[in-house]
């Protein structure tokens, strides 16, 4: 109460601020007056009675300050003044304040968009109640060649665990056809399970979510809304529910919608969700799902690994044809996802952090060497009896101001920055949905640039308190021994910049080359030319194969007609597309295979010309054709892993089948083809089976189309064709073939351009502060420079001395950057691929880079240096 | 001794009532008959002192020739104050007798 009414009276105070200084002069004043007129009654004379009556009473402004310190504001006001005096410091010289907000900007905001997606990968993924609880359970077979659950076994584990209070299928995306006015279009659906929501410990905004009844394969087709999409297509309203959607041709029921922070790592922004019921085959020995569930309370992870460890050996035990082999991983799932997204994200952020040291130094610099031109002026203020302290902290609230400035500025920065990261993530990673400037991001920046800030302004500080006030105010610039040194700071300062960019520069050459390689890599298809594109019937209009393989016939005359165009075909999942069907394969007159992740291989249906358009080398025997597909015997292509089984008398004429079945049909081999690389340039190609695509043409295959001509153009054409033959078949995905594979790099394509990016602005800010530092230092040296001419030196000689100390200073540099590039490349050894992390050409060429660089930065300096008057240098004595 | 000023201030407001600063320099220097001289102009910290602690309040009045000036009034916090203040420096005065005084 008492120190409340105190506060109180303090805060009033602020009222009469301004008058405080007028009212207690005016007081004083009257008692020393008053005094005085004493004195003089006492006889002295009037000057003396003033004197004395002054020397009695004290220090007056020393106690006019008392009297202000006691109202406790001193502190803030002589902050806000020291604020006053940097804003008019910053703003005396703009070019200056600019360029240093600029690139301290760019360092933050980096920084801050780098640190965003961090925070939404590796610190706060799921956004869920105790997410730290849920575990990610992982079934994968001991040989490593297989993984994920079935629903079976799902069923099981939830049955039989002791660990769990629930578990449920990781969500996964598809896309699903919705019709409604405006015609078809594809959009990304979530399929889940219904105990989904009980593990995540979350409820629907309105509505339900799935009952166990809807998960099975027979159930009522029910949908929930994303809350986004609730949001845009039906304005929220709450009668949504009961209402229909029209998905893939055929009504679904809405039961409810989704809260608004729905999103799961690794799956696209989904607008609506379906059960399970559709995908899955329900039978034992499936593995396409992965599993997650929630810890009871106190159980640990090794608890938990412990019970899913006895139920799948007591699975293996009951179903030994299905389950053999089969073991169970549990780890937490955020774990679980730093381990796949985590390096790229890490490469990354370790970038930023360089980024941000090089700009903190570069402005460091510029800073130091501005304070120079500033000595004089801090030379009078400490003549004037300002304390070193006072002074110091006068040099960092500048440096801090500059820092909030960029830190304002640096958001801008990140937002931008985040854009552009997301639109080189693929959809698929589902970066989009995760990433937000929240709170915890925005402190991230705040407590970055306040260091930044200090950092940036400590050097200057430092060098303003060692000023020597005598040398300052007589020598102007030109005091020796200061100048040296601060050029000698300078100097240090630029070999650390050059240290930090050499670094940048090696690991983003490293993962430029990474990508260019694996791009390059003989992926087996020849994608330049090709446009791809995907088509999805609507089942209602095309229920049989005949009325779809009609569809596909017309499509493919209807685009043969567009000109340029040199070869069209289907194929029901693209290399590096991201799909994947695959399974056992046996071949006549060989036993049974002991082990059967031996004879597994990845299926493709292919339309006649696949080969051909692709640019895949047909290598023995013919392509399909007329002969092939319905009602004809059943005909094959393998690729060459799956030939080199029969090393006598080649594949062609022999004949496998598909599956582990006995009863199976056999198909003969017509053809052998060069290996894809269909999961990706990274990935082995492995054993590859094509069958005619007319036999199972399904209704969502890929059209690839070649052409000579422009792809852009043609993207419009084969749109316009589609149309054409029936509005309500979609159209998504239409891209050039080199995207595909571009994109299934996706991560490495990330790293690489965003650190090239970063190391473009490394080698900028250290050519800028090599300059700098050599102009400086050619500026402070022109008597000696005038000397030297005087005695007959020539201006080839002061050039190249000039030039030399620039190349000795990036060597110094380079000297010091390479352990360090070294050892950051060592570990950067797991995200590269294509290239050894110790690449000669990149080690070699980044430094000579570098000193090249240099000699560029100099040029300028050393010609104004060779171009020094002797008697003009000589008449600045 | 630290602390005396804000008594001797208090105890002169108290016996005088309101009154500017240099009358109370003037009242302090009369009563303590010129043993108490302290350097005038520090009474003026240690009145803005009192006024944030809320012994005193101040008001600008006419003194007796006329003239503006500020008049710093006890209150009842100050003349709460004042009391402990003087117990406690009985207390002090008191325990140095004992120490002075022949046994």
């Amino acid at each position: 109460m008492h120190t409340a009414r105190e506060l109180w009276r303090r805060l009033t105070f602020l009222l009469r601020r301004g008058r405080f200084d007028r009212e207690i002069d005016e007081e004083m004043r009257f008692h020393v007056e008053m005094r005085a007129a004493r004195n003089r009654e006492h006889g002295a004379p009037a000057r003396e009675a003033e004197r004395a009556a002054r020397r009695r009473f004290g220090n007056l402004t020393h106690l006019r300050e008392q009297s202000r310190d006691a109202w406790g504001w001193t502190r803030l006001e002589s902050a806000l003044v020291d604020v006053k005096l940097g804003a008019r410091m910053l703003a005396r010289n703009p070019l200056f304040s600019v360029v240093a907000t600029v690139v301290l900007a760019l360092g933050i905001g980096a920084n801050t968009a780098v640190f965003t997606v961090v925070h939404a990968v590796l610190i706060d993924p799921y956004p869920f109640p105790d997410s730290s609880r849920l575990m990610h359970v992982h079934a994968r077979h001991v040989s490593g060649q297989n993984q994920g659950t079935g629903y079976a076994e799902f069923a099981d584990w939830r049955a039989q665990t002791h660990a769990f209070d629930e578990m449920a299928i990781y969500p996964t995306t598809k896309s699903m056809t919705l019709s409604d006015d405006l015609g078809a279009r594809m959009i990304p659906a979530g399929v889940a399970n219904a105990s989904l929501l009980k593990v995540l410990r979350v409820d629907p905004a309105i509505g339900r979510f799935f009952s166990a009844d809807e998960d099975g394969p027979k159930g009522p087709r029910v949908v929930l809304l994303a809350y986004a999409m609730w949001q845009r297509r039906f304005g929220g309203a709450r009668d949504v529910l009961g209402k229909t959607l029209t998905l893939n041709d055929g009504p679904y029921t809405i039961i409810g919608v989704l809260p608004p922070r729905f999103v799961f790592p690794g799956n696209r922004t989904c607008e609506v969700w379906v059960p399970l019921q559709d995908g899955p085959q329900f039978g034992r020995g499936q593995h396409q799902y992965a599993v997650i569930g929630r810890l009871k309370p106190g159980v640990t992870v090794e608890q938990a690994q412990a019970d899913m460890t006895a139920i799948a050996r007591r699975l293996e035990a009951a179903y030994p044809e299905t389950n053999t082999g089969w073991r169970v991983n549990v780890l937490p799932l955020a774990a679980a996802l730093a381990a796949d997204m985590g390096k790229p994200v890490r490469v990354l952020f370790s970038a930023v952090v360089f980024v941000l040291l090089l700009a903190t130094v570069n402005v460091g610099s510029l800073m130091l060497a501005r304070g120079s031109s500033r000595r004089h002026e801090i030379g009078v203020r400490a003549s004037l009896g300002a304390s070193q302290a006072r002074i110091m902290r006068q040099m960092l609230t500048e440096s801090l101001m500059l820092a909030l400035a960029s830190a304002g500025l640096g958001v801008l920065v990140a937002v931008l920055l985040l854009r552009v990261l997301v639109a080189w993530t693929p959809p698929a990673l589902g970066l989009e949905a995760m990433v937000a400037l929240d709170r915890p991001v925005l402190a991230f920046t705040l407590v970055v640039s306040l260091l930044a800030g200090l950092a940036v302004g400590l050097a200057p500080a430092a060098s303003a308190s060692r000023l020597d006030l005598n040398r300052a105010l007589n020598g102007g610039a030109n005091s020796w021994s200061g100048a040296t040194r601060r050029t000698r700071t300078l100097s240090s300062l630029v070999v650390v910049e050059v240290s930090l960019a050499l670094v940048l520069l090696v690991g983003a050459s490293l993962l430029v080359k990474d990508f260019a390689t694996l791009f390059d890599t003989e992926t087996g298809v020849h994608a330049d030319g090709v446009l791809t594109f995907e088509v999805r019937l609507p089942p209602a209009r095309y229920p049989t194969a005949a009325r779809t393989n009609v569809f596909y016939d017309d499509l493919f005359a209807r685009l043969r007609t567009i000109p340029a165009v040199e070869g069209v075909a289907a194929v029901s999942s693209l290399p590096m597309g991201g799909q994947y069907a695959g399974g056992a394969f046996q071949i006549e007159g060989r036993p049974l295979p002991a082990d059967w992740m031996d004879m597994r291989t990845q299926y493709n249906s292919v339309s006649p010309g696949y080969f051909r358009a692709m640019g895949i080398p047909l290598l023995h025997g013919r392509d399909f054709d007329d002969r092939d597909g319905r009602g004809a015997p059943l005909t094959v292509i393998v690729n060459e892993a799956i030939a080199r089984q029969f090393v006598t008398d080649g594949a062609v004429g022999h004949r496998i089948r598909l599956g582990r079945s006995p009863s199976a049909p056999w198909m003969t081999i017509v053809a052998v083809v060069g290996s894809v690389r269909h999961n990706g340039p990274r990935r082995v190609a492995d054993n590859q089976v094509y069958w005619p695509f007319s036999l199972e043409a399904g209704r969502s295959p890929w059209i690839v189309v070649r052409s000579s001509g422009d792809l852009g153009a043609l993207a419009a054409l084969v749109r316009n064709e589609v149309r054409t033959l029936d509005r309500s078949v979609p159209v998504e995905k239409v891209m050039p073939m080199r995207q595909v594979v571009s994109d299934s790099l996706a991560d490495t394509r990330l790293m690489a351009s965003v650190t090239a990016a970063f190391a473009a602005f490394a080698l900028l800010l250290a050519t800028v502060g090599l300059y700098g530092v050599v102009a400086y230092s050619v500026s402070q040296r022109t008597r000696e420079i005038g000397v030297r001419m005087a005695l007959g030196a020539s201006a080839w000689t002061v050039r190249t001395s000039v030039l030399r100390g620039a190349a000795w200073l990036a060597a110094i540099g380079v000297a010091a950057g390479l352990p360090v590039a070294f050892a950051a490349s060592r570990l950067m050894a797991s995200v590269l691929y294509g290239v050894s992390p110790h690449d000669t050409t990149i080690f070699a060429g980044v430094p000579v880079l570098l000193v090249a660089v240099a000699l560029a930065a100099g040029y300028f300096p050393a010609r104004r240096a060779a171009r020094t008057d002797p008697l003009v240098a000589l008449r600045y004595e | 001794m630290p602390g005396t000023l804000y008594m001797l201030i208090l105890q002169t407001l108290a016996r005088l009532g309101p009154m500017h600063g240099y009358g109370i320099a003037l009242h302090i220097e009369e009563t303590s008959a010129d043993v108490l001289t302290v350097e005038e102009g520090s009474l003026y910290p240690a009145l803005q002192r009192m006024l944030v602690k809320g012994w005193v309040t101040a008001e600008w009045g006419q003194s007796d020739n006329n003239r503006r000036a500020r008049f710093y009034r006890l209150t009842s916090t100050g003349r709460r104050q004042l009391s402990t203040e003087v117990s406690e420096f009985e207390r002090v005065i008191a325990a140095i007798r004992r120490v002075l005084e022949p046994a």
